[in-house]
């Protein structure tokens, strides 16, 4: 099996032109606006938030970092076809993040239970929370408008994003993964305005089997 | 986009004045100027008209407004979520029942947030649309399940709930209850029960099926209705959301199919508290539909 993003690059190529241009437009105007540079960095504290649940339950996301590191994910949803290999890939390193004593959650603005329904649809055992409104993602700097043409594309593919998110304002995670310590500290992170790229399996173990080892002297 | 140019953002929007906003929030003025035009430069265009007596929302200022101070909002529900324990401050949410809309369909949302809140209390009130959409607007209730109905005012935020079928009520040893769903035309000849705070079906059906149907008035709530089928008065048409029981049996109508839906309502632009803003965030997380058992 081609590596995460190996998968996300062929998928992509198998989409229309029309569908990488406004890809390309909406990238090219994240990247010249600096948008990266607003996200949460190494060494930034991780907003200590609690968001509902898939299943419907409060989660304290400082309640996961205490208990040992905590992987977030922010994706943006069961509509997206890159984030649908992300999901399922990371169930596929889920063994070994938790053989590394790390928990995973994925985070997304869909609502109206998608999360749930997200997680069923491939078994998924890690949790995933609906970040309503998107007031985590805010607390991350990971959350843009998409443009009105993009928009327009979504709305021709009959992704509503309106009605999926429960409002009308159309923000929308970049990729962005985070690893944090007990303290809630961001360790190791990804951040991409492009959503076809996305932080590797491999990466996120690497880096954890980092944090693990002890510093060296 | 960051949180603290948002956060500057709606201090301008309720100051309209560069410095007052700057004090509201801390900072200097020339670091909220600058939070100020990198958000601008995301989203594309000037928020504010910046004059020398007058600070004016632009057209996508007021545009964005809404869109920012939700999610600012959301990033402080979520915040004080985190911080909520047992022992600190007792919160309370007042919800309004619009006609035959049961409790239930918050009741799951309530469990997850007794989990933040172990001493909340809940105060529900029974009304009609109008008056609960004024006791909303007037900050006697924090949100109310309303039927959705184009009669609600624009100054609401609404999120679906449930879609509800109506459903036949009859006594259970009623010939009609050997069905396994009814018509309209098994119903003709029948005595139903019209009332005004049961939903409306009744009427629905009428206003579709003509005169076919015997018709007693009934007063009272969707409860006093139940206590008249079983008493053989009639029948009643209710929403298939409420939990009947007692010697009655219940029969989806089938034909014509009438259903409405019930959304949760909000008055829009208003700061919630942080426990009805994380109710909101709870039902809207869940998938709408009948209510879990």
């Amino acid at each position: 099996m081609p590596n995460l993003n190996e998968q996300l690059r062929r998928r992509h190529l198998g989409q229309s032109a029309e569908v990488q241009a406004a890809y390309e437009a909406m990238v090219g105007e994240l990247a010249r606006g600096g948008f990266i540079d607003q996200v949460l960095a190494v060494g930034d504290h991780f907003p200590d938030m609690a968001l509902p649940t898939a299943e419907g339950e409060m989660a304290r996301l400082a309640e996961w970092w205490r208990r040992g590191p905590l992987v977030v994910t922010f994706f943006r949803g069961e509509w997206c076809p890159y984030c649908r290999l992300v999901l399922a890939a990371l169930e596929a390193a889920l063994p070994d993040i938790e053989a590394l004593g790390a928990s995973l959650i994925a985070v997304t603005p869909e609502t109206g239970g998608r999360a749930l329904a997200a997680k069923r649809r491939r078994g998924n055992r890690y949790e995933i929370l609906s970040d309503v409104d998107c007031g985590l993602g805010l607390g991350c700097g990971v959350v843009f408008q998409a443009p009105v043409a993009y928009r327009a594309l979504l709305r021709r593919f009959g992704h509503d994003l309106a009605e999926r998110h429960g409002n009308d304002a159309w923000f929308l995670p970049v990729p962005a993964t985070f690893i944090l310590d007990r303290e809630g500290v961001v360790r190791w992170r990804f951040a991409e305005a492009d959503p076809t790229r996305r932080a590797e399996p491999a990466d996120i173990l690497a880096a954890l089997r980092g944090l693990a080892a002890p510093a060296g002297g | 986009m960051e949180l603290h140019q948002v956060r500057y953002f709606a201090a301008l929007c309720q100051t309209l004045n560069f410095t007052r906003a700057a004090e509201a929030c801390n900072v200097t003025q020339p670091a909220l100027t600058r939070a100020i035009q990198r958000l601008e430069h995301e989203l594309g265009g000037p928020l504010l008209y910046r004059e020398r007596n007058l600070t004016q929302l632009t057209e996508l200022g007021r545009v964005m407004r809404p869109h920012l101070e939700a999610m600012l909002e959301a990033a402080e529900a979520a915040r004080q979520a985190a911080r909520a324990q047992a022992g600190s401050e007792p919160a309370s949410i007042r919800v309004g029942l619009g006609p035959a809309i049961a409790a239930s369909h918050v009741a799951g949302a309530m469990r997850g947030l007794v989990r933040l809140y172990p001493d909340l209390s809940v105060h529900f009130e029974e009304g009609g649309t109008a008056a609960l959409v004024e006791a909303m607007l007037s900050d006697m209730l924090d949100c109310a399940l309303l039927a959705e109905d184009a009669a609600l005012p624009e100054r609401l935020n609404r999120w679906k709930l449930a879609e509800e079928a109506c459903t036949v009520v009859l006594p259970a040893d009623h010939a009609l209850a050997s069905r396994q769903g009814l018509t309209a035309d098994d119903l003709a000849g029948e005595t139903l029960l019209f009332g005004e705070r049961c939903g409306g079906f009744a009427h629905r059906l009428q206003a579709l099926c003509g005169e076919r149907f015997g018709r007693r008035q009934c007063g009272g709530s969707w409860v006093q209705m139940l206590d008249l089928v079983r008493a053989g008065l009639g029948l009643a048409l209710l929403p298939d959301g409420l939990d009947i029981a007692g010697h009655l049996a219940t029969r989806p109508l089938l034909e014509p199919r009438l259903t409405r839906t019930v959304v949760l309502a909000l008055v829009a632009g208003r700061r919630h508290g942080a426990a009805v803003a994380n109710l909101v965030k709870l039902c809207r997380a869940r998938a709408p539909g009948p209510a879990p058992a």
